[in-house]
């Protein structure tokens, strides 16, 4: 049980972008850059998803990106904490109701903590992670199942369409 | 007997002390960049991390090599300490170097794949220095023994200078430091052969990657020969011209490296054989 307080010493970054516009992933990256620099909280963004703990997702998920975001996701060891990113990540944003997208993160993985703005500014990113640190620090390993897909991928066309499948907790 | 017990005390806190070499390099990057900085004993936060994450295994082949190379490299780093075999010393790094690259080959990841291949490529770019390094010591002592040049009473950088170059020239490649860091570039191959590791079997990685440090460090350090203080300072020195190097270069590419390492440290190793070889220094 003690060991759960060095996760908040060190969280590590997974920064994925479901079609977002790049404003919100600059902003993530300016918090990287000297200003910010969260690597003062031991953070670092390290683009892979089997040694991470934090999951900050940007955009609202096209229906071209979702089958990768649960991928991503499922491929994450417990313990984990999502955080949406950005207008588009908490609610679908302007692209809300669109053709290609369905509108927000939550609808497909679950998500922890919402850091609203158009683009978010590198201070709410900050406090939003630090917020996602107190429930990342008092989750379990067992408390989160690994994920299940919704749908079985299809055959369609002579190719597997994957693009049907959600996350199931 | 004193410097026995000193020896074991060094092997077993190997780790500890890779572990603060890595995280005063983490501070003396992030001040070269003027940032603040993670605290000094960040990498054992992250360790107790990892520790608590869950394990999610590839297979049990890919995690069992990685473990073997955290232990070969320990195993590579203690016959260092002890003072034995250099040849045996290169041959045990490039037996753990060979693991992660088997390790890296057993999975169907294409980046761990891609980063599999350019270790291999990164061997063949220091290990022919590394050997010739070890003749002229052998040239210069009449013996392979480590300890010999530790015990070596004119320091051996005095008589072999350009030994030490081609070694400052290579320790970027072996540090896995830009520019040539080339087999774990995190924004091409998001690490290489450490890709699809996670959890504890990661940590197997992550401290290894500390034992390097502290592998490549005494290297520098022999060539204080018996002066300590000048192994401490060439250590120093050497300390801040890789961080210097890795702040301030873009990486290069593998023929890039490849041809740097054959047309340059490779001839400055030779030419130093060749002087040792008749004694002109």
């Amino acid at each position: 049980m003690s060991l759960n307080k060095f996760r908040t010493k060190s969280p590590w970054i997974l920064h994925y972008n479901a079609g977002s516009c790049n404003g919100c992933d600059i902003e993530i990256l300016a918090c990287l850059a000297p200003k910010y620099d969260i690597e003062r909280f031991g953070m670092i963004n390290t683009g892979n998803p089997k040694q991470s703990d934090i999951m900050l997702v940007t955009g609202p998920v096209t229906k071209r990106s979702r089958e990768r975001l649960v991928d991503i996701y499922s491929q994450m060891p417990e313990p984990k904490v999502v955080i949406a990113c950005g207008s588009c990540g908490c609610t679908g944003g302007v692209f809300r109701g669109m053709y290609n997208c369905e509108g927000g993160i939550d609808q497909y993985i679950p998500v922890d903590v919402y850091v609203p703005g158009c683009g978010c500014r590198p201070e709410q990113i900050i406090a939003g992670v630090v917020e996602a640190l107190a429930i990342l620090e008092k989750k379990t390993k067992d408390m989160e199942g690994s994920v299940k897909l919704h749908n079985d991928p299809i055959e369609q066309d002579g190719q597997t369409n994957r693009r049907e499948v959600a996350a199931v907790i | 007997m004193n410097s026995s017990i000193i020896q074991i005390l060094l092997i077993v806190l190997a780790p500890v002390l890779g572990g603060l070499i890595y995280g005063f390099e983490r501070v003396v990057r992030a001040r070269m960049q003027r940032r603040i900085g993670p605290p000094l004993l960040q990498p054992f936060y992250d360790f107790l991390k990892l520790m608590d994450k869950r394990k999610m295994m590839v297979h049990s082949t890919h995690a069992f090599l990685g473990i073997l190379h955290f232990v070969s490299l320990w195993f590579a780093l203690a016959v260092l300490i002890m003072g034995g075999d250099f040849i045996l010393i290169i041959f045990l790094h490039l037996l753990s170097t060979a693991l992660l690259i088997l390790a890296g080959f057993s999975t169907r990841s294409i980046f761990s794949h891609l980063g599999a291949n350019r270790s291999a490529i990164s061997v063949l770019a220091y290990e022919p220095v590394l050997v010739i390094i070890a003749i002229s010591a052998y040239m210069l002592t009449g013996s392979f023994n480590v300890s010999e040049i530790y015990a070596n009473t004119t320091p051996v950088i005095m008589k072999m200078p350009l030994a030490f170059v081609a070694l400052l020239v290579i320790l970027p490649i072996k540090l896995k430091k830009s520019p040539f860091d080339i087999s774990e570039a995190h924004q091409e191959v998001v690490g290489g052969v450490e890709l699809e590791y996670s959890g504890i079997f990661y940590e197997a990685i992550y401290t290894a990657k500390w034992l390097d440090y502290i592998f490549c460090y005494l290297l520098v350090f022999m060539f204080g020969g018996n002066n300590w203080g000048l192994g401490l300072v060439l250590v120093a020195l050497t300390f801040i011209y890789i961080n210097a190097l890795d702040n301030s270069t873009a990486r290069v590419n593998y023929k890039q490296m490849l041809r740097f390492s054959f047309w340059v440290a490779l001839p400055i190793a030779f030419l130093n054989l060749l002087m040792t070889m008749f004694h002109i220094l």
